[in-house]
């Protein structure tokens, strides 16, 4: 049982998963975009974050950039989950602990959540 | 002094033509049509059409299809470009923007958005669901306006996409610069898809209705080809030349061959030996005078048999590409795309020799028959002016003892020359006749004369006397 963010634009995809971790037990809040996502994240410390990639405001690629910059959220996983940019992300291995392409497989997800939070 | 707006290409094949030189830059524009009328489709092209031009896009949606899945479906048309996603162009979602600040947390995400992405084209795919957020009209006027003079401020155009028929009274028609809308409807038992332009501020559109396609390479306009050549694209520059009809004997009775850059109109029953005198007319084709055979009945490898077995094998002038054969089949067709497909085929070549068979093609896919005078004008009109020889076939029913009847009231006034085929039964045979009822500015033949089959295709019998084709009638005006 952890606090977990879910940053997406497309509140139904969010949603989704949001019900789904909270099934699973977890916590979870959700973020529109970047910019509400780092304020929250700031505020309430999740022990996990699950962002999408394009997002006004600021993407996801931004937001783990500035989690990364920000030395009081050292060793926070960030995991990217793209319809489009799996590729981008991946780039970028020292900013996401994993990468998903939508549509992606809940169970999978879920397997990726527990190893990251058991290591944590 | 007369200011000339500056243009945002489209990149959808007909839409600049009817939309007057393309988008005016930094306008705002609603698209509308029913659910599937191919807005998304449209607007996506557009914007791929921008990226490729060098240009950024910001696509907003509000509640619509998730965006993977809209992917998906574009990934199946050859302009989506997955490279380009992110980068060149961002799809956000402000639905939760709109649900928890309503619209002015929109428009203040939205110039900030458009300035992040330094976009020249903003998509708004949702119109609908700001308008049920507002509470007057004068909300939707103000959203509107707000996200128009922000983009409009930085030279960003603006599509507005909403599914229903926006009233020509309601906030955001009275707002925008134009309104496209898109519609799929019926005629007798066939689907068909049109387009309107309902409103262009400042650029004089084609008005009235054009047909579109969606295939895979997005939306084809085909603009109605009586209003986007209502003059044509050159000038017409007559010349006094003759042109042979590479039929024997059918030159003199003709007074002289076919008038360069004219339209000759044979009509006969079926059988009478309208396509074959069309073989012989392509048979005449060389590097410096190109044809092209345009037909709805025999495809192709059908036509080059027939040649073959008139004695006018076709083989090695389609091989040199000195005869092109494109052939639609009688089937379902779009009047104005078969016209832009015969002009573009036309151009392409530089063609000088061009047989249609027939004329029934074009009439058969007329979804308003009463267009077909002014559209075959603009047509004939056309193809003179770009100094093609036409020769173009209409089927007759059997005509003998039958009164003559030219194909539709008014037709004949777009022809040049018109020729009659036509079969007698003498009692020992079925004879085949030739008869040239019209040249136009040039006396002709009045006679009905044989024609016959000898090993070079179709003659014309001459006169048994001396073989001379007798009896020359007066010059008659066109």
């Amino acid at each position: 049982m952890a606090l977990i963010l879910v940053a997406d634009d497309e509140f139904l995809l969010a949603d989704m998963l949001a019900n789904f971790l909270r099934d699973e037990g977890h916590e979870v809040v959700t973020a529109a975009h970047g910019v509400i996502a780092l304020q929250m994240i700031r505020e309430r410390r999740p022990a996990l974050v699950i962002t999408d990639f394009m997002m006004p405001l600021m993407t996801g690629l931004e937001l783990a950039q500035a989690v990364k910059a920000d030395a009081a959220l050292d060793g926070l996983p960030v995991i990217l989950v793209s319809g489009a940019q799996g590729s981008t992300g991946r780039e970028h291995g020292e900013l996401f602990a994993e990468v998903f392409d939508k549509p992606y497989d809940l169970q999978a997800m879920l397997a990726a959540i527990n190893g990251l939070l058991s290591a944590g | 002094m007369v200011e000339h707006l500056a243009r945002l290409a489209s990149g959808v094949s007909g839409l600049d033509a009817i939309l007057g030189g393309g988008f005016v830059e930094g306008a705002s524009y609603i698209i509308e049509g029913r659910p599937g009328a191919g807005k998304t489709i449209l607007s996506n092209q557009v914007a791929f059409a921008q990226i490729a031009a060098g240009r950024r896009v910001l696509y907003i949606t509000l509640l619509a299809e998730t965006h993977d899945r809209l992917f998906q479906s574009l990934s199946t048309l050859t302009f989506f470009d997955r490279e380009k996603l992110g980068d060149g162009i961002k799809y956000v979602s402000v639905f939760q923007s709109l649900r928890d600040e309503g619209l002015d947390g929109v428009v203040t995400l939205l110039r900030k958005e458009i300035q992040r992405q330094a976009a020249t084209l903003l998509v708004f795919d949702g119109l609908l669901n700001a308008r049920e957020r507002a509470e007057t009209d004068l909300d939707v006027k103000t959203f509107v306006a707000e996200i128009q003079s922000q983009a409009a401020f930085v030279g960003c155009t603006v599509l507005f996409l909403t599914s229903t028929r926006t009233k020509d009274s309601s906030a955001e028609h009275t707002m925008v610069d134009g309104v496209i809308e898109l519609c799929d409807d019926i005629a007798g038992v066939r689907s068909f898809r049109r387009l309107q332009v309902r409103k262009s501020r400042g650029s004089r559109s084609l008005g009235g209705y054009h047909q579109y396609e969606i295939g895979e390479d997005g939306i084809v306009a085909f603009p109605r080809l009586e209003a986007v050549l209502a003059r044509t694209s050159v000038e017409d520059a007559p010349a006094a030349l003759r042109m042979t009809s590479g039929v024997d004997g059918l030159d003199e009775a003709m007074g002289g061959g076919l008038p360069a850059g004219s339209i000759t109109l044979v009509m006969g029953p079926p059988g009478s030996g309208k396509t074959s005198l069309g073989i012989n007319f392509l048979s005449q084709a060389s590097g410096e005078e190109p044809a092209l055979h345009f037909g709805f009945y025999e495809p192709p490898s059908r036509l080059m048999l027939k040649a073959a077995s008139l004695g006018l094998d076709m083989k090695d002038a389609v091989a040199s590409e000195a005869i092109e054969l494109v052939w639609h089949p009688l089937t379902e067709n779009i009047l104005d795309k078969l016209a832009h497909h015969l002009l573009e085929a036309v151009r392409r070549r530089g063609v000088k020799r061009l047989f249609i068979d027939g004329l029934g093609g074009f009439e058969r896919a007329a979804i308003h028959p009463l267009r077909l005078v002014t559209f075959f004008a603009a047509l004939t009109n056309e193809l003179r002016a770009l100094g093609v020889t036409t020769v173009a076939t209409w089927e007759l029913r059997d005509l003998s003892g039958a009164g003559m009847a030219t194909p539709m009231p008014d037709i004949s006034s777009v022809l040049d020359n018109l020729l009659l085929l036509n079969h007698v039964d003498t009692g020992a045979e079925v004879k085949r006749l030739i008869s040239v009822l019209k040249v136009r500015d040039s006396a002709h033949s009045s006679r009905n004369h044989d024609l016959v089959f000898t090993d070079k295709g179709l003659a014309v019998v001459p006169d048994e006397i001396g073989g001379k084709l007798p009896h020359v009638a007066h010059p008659r005006g066109g």
